[in-house]
């Protein structure tokens, strides 16, 4: 899965300045019911008047969710627990691919840069089945579901991974490494002191993003019915016949999952950008 | 039986065809319809006051923060409570994935812009030029040429993305493989050259944006 | 019986005041600019002339006070803004020319889409400049493919080409390296002695000295000094303008 990075900062100096007096208060509520806002709003309305079915809506019987917590929250539990899985062994995979390439040996960063290109440049659910079910017939080994899906998300976001930690290891400054070579640091030190600790840092903002995307991702492991969140939702859904109300809270879970993640990243980026 | 028969691939062209026509026209109307509400969201996001800001914000954020696949599940079941009328698989899948395109491309729209320096539009405004020619002529082409790479992802990125309207039954080609694959029990040469497939699209892509980022990079002084 | 010794002035900025935060970056600034003036604000870094400078065309809000621009005044409708940034032409530190223009469409852009000038007209003007500069010969080139000399010069035509009422400096030579200064400040004087009227903001002192008709000395957002240059590089009469001095001169 691709990253797009989200902008935070709403620095919106780049729209004109409009010359006021400094706004009063009445100004201030006027201006953010401005015309634009007021008619989306009202259009958002009439839409929703008219095609909402709200007869429908009274039937909705969102109780399901107290009576299903339990699996729900397990399997919100699983989703986390595989992401996070697959995102920890990608990265220790990248890291090792990025200091691979890093070493520039000539035939070796054909094959590596191959493998990754490989794997950011195929759908993860092509990924899927083919682990599941092709990699069987080449390899005699049979996997269950679960591994099956652990294995193509971990090689996706290793190929991921290594980019990333290229790019972060790129970002460390020319002078560090001209520094460890002239204190005769082993490679070991090296890597594991000063290169890898600068590099991470940069690594953060990225690995955010592909957190979210590897949590969006999982959901694709519902095919295989892996056990994740998509898998019990879907069983669920079948079981009540009311996927309507799981759903619904299926998608808030997942984005309470994502904004949770996304704040978590952004506290990290901040806590490791204060020592300066 | 024996492994590597891709002739065996071969025989199911005419299905596999099929499958590509409907993954292309996945992928080719939700760029196209994410496009304007990109653009809508974007632009609401920038030049809006006060509420419309918050509700761009929060369209963004939703439509990054839910899979795909739950968007395009909750769509197909759901549809009767938006317009009393039960939608087709493909209608829940383009729906889904236009949603989709449209939050990632406003937030590459909205990067581009604010990455244009802000001189630029000062110097544009301080001549007295009309603010409408200050963001057709200055602002926006100029962030055009910043966010081309980003784009290319974005397309490759739902060329990625359409292979999951097959869980929804979608006849594109993810789905066609799953279905060949199980009369014919090729799994691995299926997979195997629908894996080809899409890399043989998505690879050029990927290098054809790198290459833009490179020569972006060395322009800048 | 009083007599205006001096015509009208264009430029009547009354207790300006602008603050960020709780940070007070202008306070009650009084400046008059009569037309052929040459206004150069000089002062320490961080002391307002900047921010002072971009509240006259709009580039900055201001908080209180007035400002009034060939009779147009700031705060007013929102269409005075427009109405005196085409009256006033400013050339910034960092030249801010167009990359992905030539210079003959960097010039263009504002006389075509801002006074409606035919393309033909538009063009005739943008090449009667470039040879007022110096540069004619570099029409059809892109921004990076000048100097940071060039493209400054560039930037005045391109802010003539509007025929300003006033032109306003921002710093123009403090982004250049040394050995292109002095064709930038050529230019300048040029224009100095045709009668534009100026506002500069810069730290050139010999070169204010030379061409200005008054010097303004502000720190710490608000004007300290305002003296003709004999008297203002002579004999200062303020202590933070003696100290100033004595560190750049």
């Amino acid at each position: 899965m691709e990253t797009t990075p989200t902008i935070e900062d709403d620095d919106s100096s780049i729209v004109d300045v409009v010359p006021n007096t400094a706004p009063g208060v009445l100004r201030q509520v006027r201006q953010s019911l401005d015309p634009v806002s007021v008619i989306v709003l009202v259009a958002i309305a009439i839409g929703a008047y008219n095609f909402i079915d709200w007869s429908q809506i009274g039937t909705l019987d969102f109780g399901i969710i107290i009576k299903f917590w339990r699996p729900l929250a397990t399997a919100a539990g699983m989703t986390i627990a595989i992401t996070a899985a697959a995102l920890a062994c990608g990265l220790v995979i990248g890291i090792v691919l990025a200091i691979l390439l890093e070493l520039r040996i000539g035939f070796l960063r054909y094959v590596l840069n191959a493998y990754i290109e490989i794997w950011r440049n195929t759908p993860l659910i092509v990924q899927l089945f083919w682990v599941h079910f092709g990699l069987p017939m080449l390899t005699g080994i049979s996997t269950t579901a679960l591994q099956s899906g652990l294995l193509a998300l971990t090689l996706q976001s290793s190929a991921y991974l290594a980019d990333i930690a290229r790019a972060g290891i790129q970002a460390v400054p020319r002078g560090q490494w001209d520094a460890a070579m002239a204190l005769s640091l082993p490679a070991r030190t090296k890597w594991l002191e000063i290169i890898l600790p600068q590099a991470l840092k940069v690594m953060i903002p990225p690995l955010g993003n592909l957190a979210v995307s590897f949590l969006n991702g999982s959901a694709l492991l519902g095919v295989l019915s892996v056990g994740e969140l998509m898998t019990i939702s879907t069983r669920i859904s079948d079981y009540t016949s009311k996927p309507i109300e799981i759903m619904t809270v299926v998608a808030l879970i997942y984005l309470a999952i994502n904004v949770a993640t996304t704040y978590l990243t952004n506290r990290l980026e901040r806590f490791a950008g204060a020592p300066r | 039986m024996k492994l590597f028969e891709f002739s065996e691939v071969v025989r199911y062209l005419p299905e596999l065809w099929v499958g590509l026509r409907f993954t292309l026209l996945l992928v080719f109307a939700s760029l196209a319809i994410g496009t304007v509400i990109g653009l809508l969201v974007c632009f609401g996001r920038l030049l809006g006051r006060g509420l419309l800001v918050r509700l761009c914000a929060i369209y963004t954020t939703i439509f990054r923060g839910i899979p795909e696949a739950v968007l395009m599940f909750w769509l197909y079941y759901c549809g009767p409570l938006l317009g009393g009328v039960r939608p087709s698989s493909l209608m829940a899948a383009l729906v889904a994935m236009s949603l989709y395109v449209g939050a990632l491309l406003s937030e590459i729209f909205r990067g581009g812009i604010l990455a244009v320096p802000r001189g630029q539009a000062e110097a544009a405004r301080s001549l007295g030029v009309p603010e409408f020619w200050v963001w057709t002529s200055v602002i926006l082409p100029q962030a055009f040429r910043i966010v081309i790479p980003a784009l290319i992802g974005v397309a490759a990125l739902t060329v990625k993305v359409s292979g999951i309207a097959s869980t929804i039954g979608v006849t594109e080609l993810v789905f066609q493989a799953n279905v060949i694959g199980g009369q014919s029990y090729r799994y691995f040469e299926l997979f195997t050259a629908v894996g080809v497939f899409y890399f043989l699209i998505l690879f050029p892509m990927s290098m054809i944006a790198k290459g833009y980022e490179r020569r972006l990079m060395t322009r800048r002084k | 019986m009083e007599r205006d010794q001096k015509p009208a002035p264009i430029v009547v900025c009354t207790k300006v005041c602008k603050r960020y935060g709780t940070f007070v970056a202008l306070r009650d600034v009084n400046l008059d600019v009569s037309k052929g003036e040459v206004v150069c604000i000089v002062g320490p870094s961080g002391g307002g002339k900047s921010t002072f400078l971009r509240t006259i065309n709009g580039l900055e809000t201001i908080d209180s006070g007035t400002i009034c621009f060939d009779g147009i005044t700031i705060p007013g409708p929102a269409r005075n803004v427009g109405l005196i940034r085409r009256e006033a032409g400013m050339v910034f530190q960092s030249f801010n020319l167009f990359p992905h223009m030539t210079v003959r469409k960097n010039l263009i852009l504002a006389p075509v889409r801002a006074r409606g000038l035919s393309h033909a007209e538009a063009n005739e003007r943008a090449e009667r400049l470039l040879k007022r500069v110096g540069i004619a010969s570099q029409i059809d080139k892109y921004p990076d493919q000048l100097s940071g000399g060039q493209q400054q010069r560039v930037a005045i035509a391109r802010a003539l080409a509007m025929e300003p009422k006033v032109m306003l400096f921002d710093e123009p030579t403090s982004a250049l390296d040394p050995e292109m200064v002095k064709e930038v400040l050529e230019v300048v004087r040029e224009l100095a002695a045709s009668g534009m009227t100026m506002i500069i903001v810069t730290h050139e002192m010999g070169f204010a000295r030379e061409i200005s008709s008054r010097v303004v000395f502000m720190v710490e957002g608000s004007i300290a000094v305002d003296a003709p240059p004999e008297q203002f590089f002579n004999a200062p009469s303020e202590p933070r303008l003696e100290s100033f001095l004595s560190k750049v001169l």
